[in-house]
């Protein structure tokens, strides 16, 4: 320990749901994860890459959940992501063109130049392979891969947790296939903790989990430094950090969150709505309708409609991405700096956020990471930047407390995920697990097809239990693409279902979900046994 | 924003292909039910009973089961290691249509553990039973009383950490906090007037009651927030178009159900209008929720 007054540990969430569909050539919801590809996880490896070449020291805490690593390695998306890129550096190298002499000339250059490096980074650096990316960070220490349930899944609504130990377990195994060694914590979807799956982390060897505030502070005693120390699960040992509200307010907070600035880039105003028809619309999706396409050339400018917004300035909204880290940055001394007079240990502030915030929806986001990792790596020496493995290594000793049942959704706890437009899905998540633990309980040494057909009741078992689909349909945007999903997943489940209970298998139809609902090529559906549940929760028996 | 874009892409895109002529399942011909937690006030109870099951209480029970209330009953099992049926801590119940299918139930209190039933109560107070839950625990909503003597602190420093802490903020922020963000500057782009871009299709209610914060009093050492929602149900012909102040509402066997955040100040008018596919009948009923300012 050195002479800091506290430590920061910043943990960026980064999710998107599997959406693969190989039945079409052009598919509108794959566009997520592409967009999230080139704004926010290219962008953010790009940070590292120049903090790295400059000798700045950071760390970072970033969940890469199972869905995102497998589309990430997935060779039909890759290369779908690929003639996106390949789109946007096109159409970029004609807009400077077009924009010369005007007052977009220098956020035309700003795209271009931008597309140009992550075509770079993807290609050459990471031979189109950008986990490798992730890898390599790691691997130097700079920062903490954690994993996620297996698809994102809302542990607390699961009734049998031989489905709350396969969601940890598929994770878990997934993970080491990509970075080859165990996960040492995780990001529970939603942060949705029920007292007790933490049975089932320590099975895995997992160390740690992030909650919301009042996981912690509505544990059982209460936990002496609030959420500044994080707290240790009764028995199983398994270490809890909890969410600080306020770094999570200002960055968020509707009114005075940073990303409001008028100098930001507008997200609203996108060229697929500016451009000329025919210019455009080899860039639109087959469907020639104007969409989004990710480049912006307006700044937020005030309460103004959308055809009054000023042209965006690059080198202006860096200065105020720059003037914001440095803003946060004091903001967390003076924070730690009081939380010290109040604490017999050095206090740890937690920051976590959505990693598709930055970038995706706050543009300035990264450069914002950026500016923040080299301020505090130069400015300063009251807050150090630790992991959460970092942090348990200099006080392996904490508080045992029972932390509360809650997530990070609005008002805390389950709402988002279960309310009058989204509850008719648990009749058949929870019969759908209830099944697939009797089959595996049946079948331990399944073979040839009747395995291959249980792998796959596995697999479309945990599509549809991903978190995303009944968030989606609370908030309304993309309810019908959520509903279908899940309704799709229920229905080929069940179809398998009852083939194999009469023994008629259609090898044809199992072969057609294998490739479309491709996810955790390497899933073996015994995790959902009985036996495998009961070997965690008896571990000494 | 892009719903509507995607679904009619999606629509446009996929073939007739055999899967999409199936649906899912209303039920699963068992006769169960599962409890679930849904905030450290409410449950969620949903059921199925088979045409089997009533048969065989009709055979053992006969016509006293039409005198008898249909009821949820909802066991305090906190602390029960095995629950037989008869050694709860205490047990309350409610009326319940079992056609509903589902219920969200208000839990007498947080942080305690419950079993539910569905069954009938016959005038002479027996109770029949036809199905019981799973056991769930809901989660407290407070700071715990216990305090650890290993880890004692200055109780004005322990107030001044809880605060720091956000205590009082809790559930603000969040998951939705994208959504919240994004919502407002839309609105503030919608407000000063329409752009360019395609309109918004988020559901007014729920953004609603995303938007709403709970009203929250602090001082030195005592903390409180409270807030309210207001849950309409009924039923209707299975066939009706039902709709609430205007918005359809989707039956689910006839039946439905909807919460909505009642913020202090605000009233909800709620007229529920059911009518006919000729649109020939129609049947009313009005709700009204109004609550006050408070300070």
């Amino acid at each position: 320990m050195g002479q800091e007054k506290g430590y920061l540990a910043l943990m960026l969430h980064a999710h998107l749901p599997f959406i693969k569909h190989p039945e079409y050539p052009d598919f509108l919801e794959e566009d997520w994860f592409y967009e999230a590809m080139v704004e926010t996880y290219l962008p953010l490896l790009n940070v590292f890459e120049n903090l790295t070449a400059e000798g700045v020291d950071f760390r970072l805490t970033m969940s890469v959940t199972p869905p995102l690593c497998n589309m990430m390695s997935d060779p039909m998306l890759i290369e779908r992501f690929q003639r996106y890129l390949n789109q946007r550096v096109e159409l970029s190298s004609k807009e400077i063109e077009r924009t010369q002499g005007t007052e977009f000339e220098a956020v035309a250059h700003m795209y271009y130049d931008k597309f140009r490096r992550f075509k770079d980074l993807f290609e050459n650096v990471y031979h189109c392979r950008i986990l490798e990316g992730f890898k390599k960070f790691q691997d130097m220490g700079k920062l903490e891969i954690i994993t996620c349930g297996a698809t994102h899944g809302y542990l607390p609504l699961m009734v049998h947790k031989e489905s709350v130990n396969a969601q940890v377990k598929i994770a878990a195994n997934d993970y080491r296939l990509r970075f080859g060694k165990s996960p040492r914590g995780i990001w529970l979807g939603e942060c949705a903790y029920n007292p007790g799956d933490d049975k089932f982390l320590r099975d895995e060897g997992i160390r740690f989990f992030f909650m919301e505030s009042h996981g912690v502070l509505h544990g059982t005693p209460r936990p002496k430094y609030g959420i500044y120390a994080p707290v240790y699960c009764p028995q199983t040992g398994v270490a809890a950090f909890a969410r600080d509200m306020e770094s999570a307010q200002q960055v968020w907070s509707a009114e005075s969150g940073y990303p409001g600035d008028a100098r930001y880039r507008e997200f609203y105003r996108d060229l697929g709505y500016d451009l000329d028809y025919d210019y455009i619309k080899p860039y639109l999706h087959s469907d020639g309708v104007r969409r989004n396409i990710g480049m912006k050339y307006y700044k937020i400018t005030g309460k103004v409609p959308l055809n009054q917004k000023a042209p965006y300035n690059p080198k202006e909204a860096r200065e105020v991405a720059a003037q914001h880290a440095g803003n946060f940055m004091f903001n967390r001394q003076k924070q730690i700096e009081y939380l010290s007079t109040l604490m017999d240990r050095k206090p740890l502030v937690v920051s976590m956020y959505d990693a598709e915030l930055y970038g995706h929806w706050w543009y300035e986001g990264i450069e914002f990471l950026e500016y923040l990792f080299k301020k505090i790596y130069y400015d300063q020496t009251d807050i150090k930047l630790v992991t959460p493995m970092e942090y348990l290594e200099m006080y392996p000793v904490n508080q045992t407390v029972q932390p509360s049942m809650s997530s990070w959704g609005d008002k805390g706890y389950h709402d988002v995920w279960l309310n009058s437009g989204n509850d008719w899905i648990y009749r058949h998540l929870i019969k759908a697990a209830e099944r697939m633990t009797d089959l595996a309980n049946r079948f331990p040494n399944a073979d040839g097809l009747l395995k291959r057909t249980l792998n796959q009741m596995a697999r479309e078992l945990v599509l549809m239990q991903s978190s995303d689909w009944a968030f989606l349909m609370t908030t309304g945007t993309a309810k019908e693409y959520s509903t279908k999903r899940t309704k799709d997943h229920i229905k080929r489940f069940n179809e398998l279902y009852e083939q194999v209970k009469h023994n008629r298998i259609n090898e044809g139809y199992v072969y057609d979900l294998e490739n479309k609902d491709s996810i955790f090529q390497q899933i073996d559906y015994n995790v959902y046994s009985s036996a495998a549940k009961d070997k965690v929760l008896n571990p000494y028996k | 924003m892009e719903k509507n874009l995607s679904s009619a892409a999606f629509h446009q895109m996929r073939p007739a292909a055999p899967e999409e002529q199936w649906d899912i399942p209303q039920g699963y011909g068992t006769t169960e039910s599962f409890l679930l937690p849904k905030d450290p006030a409410w449950l969620f109870l949903f059921w199925e009973i088979t045409p089997e099951t009533f048969e065989c209480a009709r055979a053992q029970y006969g016509s006293v089961l039409d005198q008898s209330r249909t009821v949820i009953r909802l066991y305090d099992v906190s602390g029960v290691e095995y629950f037989d049926g008869s050694n709860a801590n205490a047990y309350y119940d409610m009326p319940v249509v079992f056609d509903a299918r589902s219920w969200y139930i208000h839990a007498p209190q947080s942080g305690r553990s419950y079993v539910a039933e569905l069954g009938f109560l016959t005038p002479q107070g027996q109770f029949i039973l036809l199905t019981r839950s799973n056991a769930t625990t809901l989660p407290p909503g407070k700071v715990s009383d216990v305090i650890d003597d290993k880890w004692m602190s200055v109780e004005g420093d322990f107030i001044k950490l809880l605060q720091l802490s956000g205590a009082d903020r809790i559930g603000l922020g969040g998951s939705s906090e994208r959504m919240q963000v994004m919502d407002q500057r839309w609105r503030l782009t919608e407000l000063a007037g329409a752009g360019n871009a395609p309109s918004s299709t988020r559901s007014s209610w729920t953004s609603f009651a995303l938007h709403t914060a709970p009203v929250s009093q602090e001082d030195e050492d005592i903390w409180l927030q409270a807030d309210c929602e207001i849950i309409v149900y009924g039923s209707a012909s299975p066939n009706a178009l039902v709709t609430i102040n205007g918005q359809e509402i989707q039956l689910t066997d006839g039946k439905f159900s909807f919460r909505r955040a009642l913020p202090a100040g605000a009233v909800l008018d709620l007229p529920i209008k059911a009518s006919n596919k000729k649109g020939d009948k129609t049947r009313r009923v009005h709700i009204k929720a109004e609550r006050e300012q408070g300070k």
